[in-house]
């Protein structure tokens, strides 16, 4: 489903391109496409449960995805953006000692999960419709729901056994700041770059035994993207 | 529009829809609740070291270094699982329990494939949080030793918890119950095997052999188990209990009549109340059985959440030695005046000064105590009435069944009864100045009883005979007698306390039975093993 939707969107942009490229106002709607590296700055409580020794972090990894958004122009100046991407597969990195007893623990991939994480916001866009450049900052909230959430074989190895992970959604703030630069044709680019607020409590059951810790992700995304507006 | 919209619509449903992977599940807990069944699998893996990682976090403590030079290094690295599984109480109660599956690893040819198993049963803990699995647990010394002992050298140990401790509801722990924990043994033994095949160490597999240890009240449950497997024709490979109480009539008997051992005002109450679900009739309210200053709650004092359990002492829950009462009661026989003396004098308090022990015993009397004069009354006018063997001369269970409701409980439950002996190779291990669990009234009863066996099935080792250092486990008396002093003279330097000679002895008494004995004696299980 993933790729016949990276195909599909081109063609659907196509068609916007020759059937709306004639009309002479303002477009109201716009459509981005483009890329969105993710940098996590994630903290974290240590891990902490059952046969636990203390020290154990997690770091999780950078990542990079397809971005999609859709604006809604509601003034010269003001904007409404949802965003989002195709989810990541986001992997988490164990960050303590070398070893747990004799199992390797720094640096090794111990979980996976994807990122469903869209992210609505209120825009302030600097200048006119008249320039061509245009800067603008905006604040909102950022869904994040964490699924198909994996335990790897080494963090199965590190947790004593097959383990099960849950992540609560979180809803937090969200703010950006980038530019856009008009292109002939109702055509843009725009660049970007935001910060949102990610928080939720990892619990790791093993067996029945549960471990925990509350994490911050601290995910900031730059953006680089095409949009078509009509 | 209509085709943005759809392509839009199919971005957001690919999001959707892969919303709905799958998460990575874990282990599942069975449906079944039949006495013996894995009740998660697989079980958790607490910890895993290799041999070298282990060997390193050994000696990173005194005790733990100590231990190495018993046991010897680690030859594997071992998978420490918990494992929890179902079994019943000493009224058939169903309980989950759990314990320990040890699993040795490594790329030495002991340490992977065919291994043998060692059930090991765990001495009395006062504490229900007890893990015995709990590796990362720096008081889980026995988890240790046994490790150190057994699984480093390449037997996959398994040592249930007992049902009362841990994650088990049971409200009690069915103490000295030769039933109830034979079978919980034999339980533990089927869930760890069930689970073998599923740990991360599947290519270490049960050789078909089993050997059979514990300690103290733990070797009780050994034998117990020995008895129960041998009655079901099951195979046991050979047994080594240590330092136990397996006669009990004779051991309590010894006990009601002035020889309370160190220890004993923990223990009373956990066999007390063990008895008391088991039967029914051990006292109809506690304070039958308990002085009115110990007796509420009594029954569900141990194993306490208190942690650590000394502070029942503090808190004025328990005497820390008065057993009994120091105003010694008057028996009366009926017609039998010159009787009645005897026994009022067995109750008086100890004081014969030729008894090194003396002291000790005379400890266990005071104001306030914690068992009634009417008990010991009650139970020495049955044991004069039916007296255990050793009393008249033999090493049998009174020829006649006990009446007084606690002593029949303990003959009921002597592992004399029923005239057992082992038909596989046991070693009994102890040291014969043990104040806990006498080596001459447990061991001895025993290897007299077991006299007339054929030679070599029933060994009998003093890890510290006054003799001195004879017999195939010399080396390990010598070594036992040898740490001995070492500790005595450790004691009197300022790293050691400074103490006198007199309070190092009596620290070496108070370290015999939980700390001094239990490393030689598990190395002697070792060596007996390793014939079979």
């Amino acid at each position: 489903m993933t790729k016949f939707a990276l195909r599909a969107l081109p063609v659907a942009l196509l068609t916007l391109t020759a059937s709306l490229a004639r009309a002479d106002q303002i477009p109201n709607n716009t459509v981005r496409i483009g890329e969105y590296w993710v940098f996590y700055h994630v903290s974290a409580d240590d891990i902490s449960g059952p046969y636990v020794p203390p020290g154990l972090n997690l770091d999780v990894g950078n990542v990079h995805t397809p971005y999609f958004a859709y604006l809604r122009r509601l003034s010269t100046h003001f904007t409404a953006e949802l965003a989002f991407g195709i989810p990541p597969l986001t992997k988490t990195y164990g960050r303590g000692p070398a070893t747990v007893g004799s199992i390797p623990y720094n640096g090794q991939e111990i979980s996976t999960a994807r990122w469903f994480a869209p992210t609505a916001l209120i825009e302030y866009v600097f200048f006119d419709e008249s320039h061509r450049l245009r800067p603008y900052i905006g604040v909102g909230v950022n869904y994040t729901k964490l699924y198909d959430r994996d335990s790897t074989a080494a963090g199965n190895a590190l947790s004593g056994g097959p383990t099960s992970l849950s992540l609560p959604v979180s809803v937090g703030v969200a703010g950006t700041a980038g530019v856009s630069y008009r292109l002939p044709h109702n055509w843009s680019v725009m660049a970007s770059y935001s910060a949102s607020q990610v928080r939720s409590r990892l619990t790791a059951d093993t067996a029945g035994v549960l471990r925990t810790t509350e994490i911050s992700f601290g995910p900031q995304t730059l953006v680089i993207a095409a949009g078509f507006s009509f | 529009m209509y085709r943005f919209r759809a392509s839009f619509g199919v971005a957001i449903a690919a999001a959707m829809l892969a919303a709905c992977g799958s998460d990575s599940p874990t282990a599942a807990p069975s449906t079944s609740t039949a006495r013996g069944t894995l009740a998660i699998s697989p079980p958790l893996r607490i910890a895993s070291a290799d041999a070298a990682t282990f060997q390193a976090q050994l000696s990173a403590s005194t005790l733990g270094a100590d231990l190495l030079q018993i046991t010897g290094a680690p030859t594997c690295g071992i998978d420490f699982y918990y494992i929890r599984f179902w079994t019943v109480g000493a009224a058939k109660e169903m309980t989950e329990s759990s314990g320990a599956l040890m699993v040795p690893t490594g790329a030495a040819p002991a340490c992977s494939g065919p291994r043998p198993i060692v059930l090991y049963a765990h001495g009395p803990q006062f504490e229900k949080a007890f893990n015995i699995a709990d590796i990362t647990d720096t008081t889980n010394t026995e988890g240790a030793l046994i490790a150190a002992t057994f699984a480093a050298q390449g037997y996959i140990v398994v040592a249930p918890n007992f049902a009362g401790y841990d994650i088990s509801t049971l409200g009690y722990f069915p103490f000295l119950n030769a039933t109830q924990q034979s079978g919980e043994m034999i339980d533990a033994l089927a869930a760890a095997r069930t689970a073998l095949p599923t740990t991360f160490a599947a290519s270490t597999t049960d050789s078909g052999k089993l050997f059979l240890t514990g300690y103290s009240g733990g070797a009780f449950a050994a034998m117990a188990t020995q008895r129960a497997l041998e009655a079901a024709g099951k195979t046991v490979t050979a047994a080594a209990p240590m330092s136990g109480p397996y006669a009990l009539e004779a051991l309590f008997d010894a006990i009601v009549t002035g020889n309370v051992d160190l220890g004993s005002t923990l223990f009373a109450p956990l066999v007390t109340t063990s008895y008391q679900h088991a039967y029914g009739n051990i006292y109809s309210v506690t304070t039958d059985f308990y002085s009115a200053t110990y007796a509420t709650g009594i029954d569900t004092l141990l194993p306490t959440t208190t942690t650590p359990y000394t502070a029942l002492f503090q808190r004025g829950l328990l005497p820390e030695t008065a057993l009994f009462d120091s105003t010694t009661p008057v028996v009366t026989v009926p017609g039998d005046p010159m009787l009645s003396a005897e026994l009022t004098a067995l109750l008086a308090v100890p004081s014969n000064p030729a008894n090194p022990l003396t002291p000790l015993f005379a400890e266990g009397f005071g104001t306030p105590y914690l068992i009634n004069n009417s008990v010991r009354v009650g139970y020495t006018l049955d044991a004069a009435a039916n007296p255990d063997g050793t009393a008249t001369g033999s090493a049998s269970l009174a020829a006649v069944a006990p009446t007084y409701p606690l002593r029949l409980a303990l003959y009921t439950n002597d592992l004399r009864n029923g005239s057992w002996a082992p038909n596989s190779p046991t070693l009994m291990c102890g040291g014969e100045n043990d104040p806990t669990v006498f080596f001459s009234v447990d061991t001895g009863t025993m290897a007299a009883f077991w006299s007339t066996l054929p030679a070599g099935l029933v060994t009998v080792l003093d890890v510290d005979p006054a003799a001195g250092p004879s017999g195939p486990f010399a080396a390990i008396q010598a070594g036992f007698q040898a740490s001995q002093a070492q500790e005595f003279a450790f004691l009197q330097t300022a790293a050691g306390g400074g103490l006198s000679a007199a309070a190092a002895k009596q620290q070496l008494v108070e370290e015999y039975h939980g700390t001094s004995v239990p490393p030689f004696c598990s190395l002697a299980a070792r060596t007996f093993f390793s014939q079979f």
